[in-house]
């Protein structure tokens, strides 16, 4: 037994079944002691996968190390965030981890690191690389019972790609996931697994359940009249450089009405730009100003691609709707994962909103962190809630 | 200069839409159209399986509905049948001229024919239906074999045929009811289309097992024709008399009893030679002490005296088994009810003794069922022996009655079937 927690409750190995899903936190910046008090409220002897979500100012390879020693064993995946969502809702500079049951979830792992040269062959074989690992601890038809998280490194540019193909190989499973962060210094974010942190790589997690779940996403913001046309753009670098046939972010600036020196990542998270296609609206989030007035985006931008502006509605408001109807779908959610884009958060701190966002996020069981950028079902999304709920109870086995 | 502009970038993207190509933005887009098709598609299944699903439940409700009344409307029939076949033989025993007993004769015949009809449009929509619950037990196959054999010798000997039985000590475990139909329809079809020749009825010891065949030289079956025979309404050949009803339902049946005892069917057929029929039977144990065997004995008076107590709510049934249990030379008491035998005897015949309790299964509404009614006389006169009749084929209730020790006898009531079984009672003494 581990005699380094003598006062843990679960140190007997047992574990009560009613609890499929067990989360914590830590705010110790130290990494040995941030691990070691994540593994004393999430190791049992049923634990048989562990998720965490940290902040980005961590001695990264220090707390693999210390991750790898307190959960002697278990599989361990997770990434660097611009903001954790902890039980208690919004907080930063921790560490936030879900433990899942074994006797509720079957859970495998990969770790994908050559994202550029990521085609269908090698996502066909990593998808049966964990449909096969998966298949014989299933709980659950595989097909109809599973779903798959990525978590992308926020910063390599490949998202597009990557989700697609990989989209295509996952075929009926749903998928969500986020791009990883690092408080907002746009310098290097990592995803977590096998061990190590690593950049410019992916992580693609299966998981099957018994239980009932739901992948879904939503976002809070409305299309206004104007649109901008992209008229030149670097698709390498996600850059445009002029909007309407004039410099970009003076173009921008005019729009919102305010300078371009005053142009900051709140301005953008209020007065966001989307791509309409057929009927939904999908925003392309900016990420900053460029000395040469350009704008670099989150996600994958095309000359002559037509750009309309939107007006937000109230975030917490549209949230509380969709949480409603998850829980008339699935009953009360006993886990919400959430990948939340840091766009957001931002607005509500802007707004003097974030202790409401937290209430609501806290009272909705929601775990999960603020991203560069969301998944959901192979399309690379910005300025979303996406997620999957979790049910608490099994639904009725099927006819 | 700033439309031209404008116009440009966007002629370019028009024109490069719809190009698969890796750039990223186009991945975007193409992921976009994969999930809104994604999502019509699935909209479009689950309404589809929701349809499915509908139909699905009306069908079964429709079909749960046809066979329960199926069930209602041989039951009610069964009922008036069985009182018409007791008449009948009870008429049989009268002394009549000559041209009288040719009629009851007939009368007879036509009442069996209705009453094998009858079971087997009963049985087939039973096994379809999937509420025959097979009752396998261990037995010798000579019990079930011997019966046919004197059965079918006649038979066959009234058409010119020779029926060559092959006796076997063999124990098989089958439902001696279900593997009966299946040997007395391959006999029956044997019979019937082998116009001179013989008939053989034996047994071959297989691995695990045994396989009880019936062989004729009759015109056989040809290659192309061995499956369809196995279908509903399928004859071959003409018919050859009159007399010879039936719907082509016989190896139907075969084939759906066969699949519910896990009993193999094989069919070999030389055109022009003969035909073999033949079903796989796994082999059996008899437990320790074997029952009893019931003695075929039929002698004329060695029922005479027995006392015998009837309960049946119909007064038609219970007026026509005094007729045929009197003319046994039985003593018999009917009643309608447990209360009512119960009231006559209290009435008149206080510390009466009965031999044998004939009892039917389903009494009058609210009325305690035939084994509760057995129990019930048991107590007042332990070890009487009972015999329990029932319209419900269910195994369920064959099985009731012998884990108690009783006899079973089916409805429509056979008067050779019952007379043997209480032969039989008579013969293993007072249990």
């Amino acid at each position: 037994m581990r005699d380094l927690f003598p006062a843990s409750p679960r140190l007997d190995g047992t574990a009560d079944e009613d609890v499929p899903l067990r989360t914590a936190v830590s705010r110790r910046s130290d990494p040995r002691a941030a691990a070691r008090e994540l593994a004393v409220e999430l190791c049992h002897s049923e634990l048989g996968f562990m998720l965490f979500f940290c902040s980005a100012e961590y001695p990264l390879a220090a707390l693999s190390e210390s991750l790898d020693a307190a959960f002697d064993g278990v599989p361990v995946a997770g990434c660097t965030t611009a903001g954790e969502i902890t039980p208690q809702g919004y907080e930063r500079g921790g560490i936030v981890a879900i433990g899942f049951d074994r006797r509720h979830f079957a859970v495998s792992c990969a770790l994908v690191e050559d994202l550029s040269g990521f085609d269908l062959m090698r996502a066909q074989r990593l998808v049966d690389g964990l449909l096969d690992d998966c298949r014989d601890r299933a709980l659950a038809p595989l097909a109809e019972h599973s779903f798959a998280l990525t978590l992308l490194d926020g910063l390599s540019s490949c998202e597009e790609q990557v989700l697609a193909t990989l989209d295509a190989a996952l075929g009926r499973i749903p998928s969500f996931g986020g791009s990883a962060g690092d408080d907002n210094r746009l310098a290097h974010t990592h995803v977590h697994a096998e061990g190590g942190f690593h950049g410019q790589a992916a992580v693609v997690v299966l998981i099957n359940t018994r239980l009932p779940f739901e992948v879904f996403t939503t976002h809070h913001l409305r299309p206004r009249d104007e649109k901008l046309v992209v008229t030149r753009a670097d698709r390498e670098r996600r850059r445009v450089l002029e909007l309407n046939a004039l410099p970009a972010a003076e173009e921008y600036a005019r729009l919102v009405g305010l300078p371009v020196e005053a142009l900051t990542p709140d301005v953008f998270a209020r007065h966001p730009l989307a791509v309409r296609l057929g009927e939904a609206h999908f925003v392309r989030a900016i990420q900053r100003v460029n000395d040469d007035g350009s704008l670099s985006f989150y996600c994958a931008v095309e000359n002559g691609i037509v750009l309309t502006a939107m007006r937000p509605a109230p975030l917490l408001e549209d949230l509380e709707t969709v949480f409603a109807a998850l829980s008339a779908r699935l009953g009360e959610p006993a886990l919400i994962i959430a990948c939340d884009c840091f766009l957001r958060r931002l607005e509500l701190e802007t707004l003097a909103r974030v202790d409401a966002g937290s209430r609501l996020l806290a009272r909705s069981r929601v775990i999960g962190f603020n991203t560069y950028g969301e998944q959901h079902h192979g399309m690379h999304i910005n300025q979303t809630f996406t997620g999957v709920a979790i049910g608490s109870r099994t639904a009725t086995p099927d006819a | 200069m700033r439309l031209r502009r404008i116009a440009a970038a966007l002629m370019e993207r028009v024109e490069s839409a719809g190009v698969a190509g890796a750039a990223p933005y186009a991945a975007f887009e193409h992921a976009v159209l994969l999930a809104e098709q994604v999502r019509e598609r699935t909209e479009a299944l689950q309404q589809t399986l929701a349809e499915l699903h509908a139909a699905k439940a009306e069908a079964e409700a429709a079909n749960l509905s046809k066979t329960r009344f199926l069930a209602a409307v041989s039951h009610d029939l069964m009922q008036p049948l069985n009182a018409a076949r007791l008449f009948t033989s009870a008429l049989e025993e009268h002394d009549l001229p000559a041209p009288s007993t040719r009629l009851v004769g007939h009368v007879g015949r036509s009442l069996q024919d209705v009453e094998a009809l009858l079971g087997t449009l009963v049985d087939i929509s039973r096994l379809d239906a999937g509420v025959l619950e097979p009752d396998v037990a261990p037995f010798p196959v000579a019990r079930l074999l011997d019966v046919l054999a004197e059965e079918f010798r006649q038979m066959a000997a009234a058409r010119g045929l020779e029926l060559h039985y092959v006796r076997s000590d063999a124990v098989v475990a089958s439902d001696l009811a279900l593997l009966a139909r299946v040997v007395r329809n391959f006999l029956t079809n044997a019979i019937r289309y082998t116009e001179h020749g013989r008939i053989l009825l034996g047994c071959r010891r297989r691995a695990g097992g045994l396989e009880i065949l019936v062989g004729d030289t009759g015109p056989g079956i040809p290659e192309a024709q061995r499956e369809a025979i196995f279908q509903e309404f399928q004859r071959l050949g003409e018919r050859r008399d009159a007399e010879d009803r039936g719907l082509g339902l016989g190896l139907a049946i075969v084939d759906r009893i066969a699949g519910i005892l896990d009993h193999p069917l094989r069919l070999a057929s030389v055109p022009g030679r003969g035909s073999l029929f033949a079903v796989r039977v796994p082999a059996g144990r008899l437990p320790a002490a074997p029952p009893s065997a019931p003695a075929p004995a039929w002698e004329g008076d060695v029922l005479a005296g027995t006392r015998v107590w009837v309960v049946d709510d119909d007064p038609g049934i219970c007026e026509g088994m005094t007729a045929l249990l009197a003319g046994w030379g039985c003593e018999v008491r009917t009643a309608t009810s447990l209360a009512a035998l119960e009231a006559d005897l209290d009435a008149h015949a206080s510390g009466e003794a009965a031999d044998v309790l004939l009892v039917d299964y389903h009494l009058g509404e609210g009325d305690p069922d035939g084994l509760a009614v057995a129990a019930r006389l048991r107590e007042r006169q332990p070890g009487l022996a009972v015999v329990v009749i029932t319209a419900n084929h269910d195994a369920s209730i064959k099985s009731l009655t012998r884990q108690r020790g009783y006899g079973c006898l089916l409805k429509p009531l056979k008067p050779l079937r019952l007379r043997m079984q209480l032969v039989g009672l008579q013969g293993g003494g007072s249990e």
